[in-house]
């Protein structure tokens, strides 16, 4: 439904966009996921027909974006990252425009805007000003402008950004329901998002795509990365020495640079668990927690998109991994 | 069609839901009655020459000018570079309507809202023909002019709009572009060299609105006026297609 091929965007010496080819198939959730300012917005902006690519074409619904721009931007509703209202205008005034924008009648709009008003939960704002709406109604509003004219392709930048925990679930849920008949990409830098939205999930970074997958292949392909956190009470000197020559364990690192708590990095495909335990009782130490911590998303995304470190190869992986960096020490929690 | 009709509607509503609109219309009316006032009441004089109040009043006073030189930018300015300014642009641009379509429901919307600001001044040819007889013709032509000179100003606010993301800027930079084309006109009188003399008396708007209050309805300034606002919306939707390549 949405094809993307080689997408590139420069502005003069700065590639914000490059190469990023993305295929979104009919049905089918895509999740767009990269830190800030990895081209996320751009490569949107270009899809959606906003921005012109530097180079690289762009087809919706078998409409190309520069032979039929007009026709294209009909295939697809969209929420832009910056939702951006007239504060002056009623939310159901505002609705009514944005329909009649797409083509809609004035009375066919009415005929659908209960439904799409009802579905984004903006039932008690539908006669409020915009101007005088949080942030959590407007995003709502924005949503809503994007679906009710029930586009084949949407196409969502940061759906959830400024809701609370409460709607984020429900938008979730009706981001779903929507998936469910049409075609979807969205962009996040939520890693649960993705998670429980996306068939497939596009990790960019730096104007590039750095991985491709479902979730779980995702999360296949880098299982190199299974940590074990070791907990002893309080262990004697050394005691990180003996760990790290256990088999299959390739780095040991002291929980806040103590003698009882550690994290082991594994080698791939191999699983020290019952060596750590055997050498806990050879050396008479009292062992309080061996626990196994596959590589989530999160990690993955954290690996894939640090930046200040040295570049080394990647782990074997199937997707299209170009570059990518030794994961860093610290737990980073977006 | 739908859209330029969406875009106009929704326009026009915010017009009316401005404070400025209504600071206009009241400038607007302030200005219009004290020269209607003026005018009558000199020509009330019996030592005034002979004259139809309202052929004066179209365009003979420097007032009308200067109105129209402010009301323009002041209506146009915030048509296209609010919607840069806020990023709504954003949605009217992935709309399935082009930028032209977009341009002419801007614009539409300015020219009817300035057509309702003139609509008070129907009074005063009221007030004329209840005390004394009023040659319709003249001034009917003289709202044809109002309605040409203005629809020419209009596009080129709408144009300088479309340039930038200030309405502050929007509005100096058509005053700026008004000026020469008001007065480019008023260099006949510089000139001996019949050939340039007459190139600018067909420029010269003061000259058309003196003629249209005459009821004298040249078609030539009419197609003056069509082919600049042609041009200016031209070049307005040009504007706002490379503004995307930026």
């Amino acid at each position: 439904m949405i094809e993307a091929l080689n997408l590139t965007r420069r502005y003069g010496d700065f590639t914000a966009v490059d190469q990023i080819s993305l295929t979104v198939n009919e049905g089918e959730i895509v999740g767009m996921l990269g830190p800030n300012g990895a081209g996320k917005t751009t490569t949107i902006r270009m899809i959606t027909g906003f921005l012109p690519p530097t180079e690289g074409r762009v087809t919706v619904g078998g409409k190309d974006l520069f032979a039929d721009a007009v026709g294209v931007r009909g295939e697809i509703g969209y929420l832009p990252e910056n939702v951006a209202l007239y504060p002056e205008m009623r939310v159901s005034e505002y609705l009514t425009y944005r329909a009649m924008l797409e083509g809609m009648t004035r009375a066919q709009a009415r005929t659908r805007l209960p439904e799409t008003i009802a579905s984004c939960f903006i039932e008690e704002v539908e006669d409020q000003i915009i101007g005088t709406l949080s942030k959590g109604y407007r995003q709502r509003v924005g949503l809503a402008a994007a679906i009710l004219h029930e586009p084949q392709a949407l196409v969502l930048d940061e759906p959830t950004v400024g809701l609370d925990p409460k709607q984020i679930i429900a938008i979730r849920e009706l981001i779903r329901e929507l998936g469910r008949e049409r075609t979807l990409l969205l962009s996040t830098h939520i890693l649960p998002e993705v998670e429980l939205l996306c068939d497939r999930v596009i990790i960019i970074d730096r104007g590039r795509i750095v991985a491709e997958g479902t979730p779980e292949s995702l999360k296949q392909s880098w299982i190199g990365a299974t940590m074990l956190r070791v907990e002893l009470k309080q262990g004697p000197e050394g005691v990180a020495e003996i760990l790290e020559q256990i088999r299959g364990v390739s780095s040991v690192e002291p929980i806040d640079g103590g003698r009882s708590r550690f994290n082991l990095e594994c080698e791939d495909q191999s699983d020290p668990r019952e060596a750590v335990f055997r050498a806990a009782v050879e050396n008479g130490w009292t062992l309080l927690e061996l626990a196994e911590e596959r590589a989530s998303l999160e990690d993955i995304f954290v690996r894939l998109t640090t930046r200040d470190v040295t570049e080394t190869p990647a782990p074997a992986t199937e997707p299209s991994t170009k570059e990518t960096g030794e994961p860093t020490d610290e737990e980073v929690t977006p | 069609m739908k859209g330029i009709l969406a875009i106009m509607d929704r326009e026009i509503r915010a017009y009316f839901f401005s404070p400025l609109a209504y600071i206009v219309a009241a400038f607007l009316l302030l200005v219009n009655g004290m020269v209607f006032w003026l005018i009558v009441s000199f020509l009330n004089n019996p030592q005034a020459r002979f004259g139809a109040p309202l052929e004066l009043f179209f365009g003979q006073t420097i007032y009308f000018w200067l109105v129209l030189l402010f009301v323009a930018p002041v209506l146009t300015m915030r048509l296209l570079s609010e919607e840069r300014r806020s990023g709504t642009i954003e949605v009217l641009m992935t709309a399935p309507i082009n930028e032209a379509q977009v341009v002419v429901g801007k614009y539409l919307a300015a020219l009817i809202f300035y057509c309702f600001l003139w609509l008070p001044t129907l009074t005063y040819a009221g007030i004329v023909a209840y005390y004394s007889e009023v040659d319709w013709g003249p001034v009917a032509a003289g709202y044809l002019g109002v309605f040409g000179v203005g629809a020419l100003f209009l596009s080129v606010g709408l144009f300088a709009s479309a340039l930038t993301r200030s309405q502050l800027v929007a509005a100096i930079l058509t005053f700026a572009l008004l000026i020469p084309l008001f007065t480019f006109g008023l260099l006949e009188n510089l000139f001996n060299d019949p050939m340039l003399k007459q190139v600018f008396s067909y420029l010269n708007l003061w000259q058309h609105m003196e003629e249209f209050s005459k009821g004298i309805v040249d078609t030539r300034h009419l197609v003056y006026y069509l082919s600049v606002t042609v041009l200016f919306l031209f070049l307005s939707a040009k504007a706002l297609e490379a503004k995307k390549w930026r």
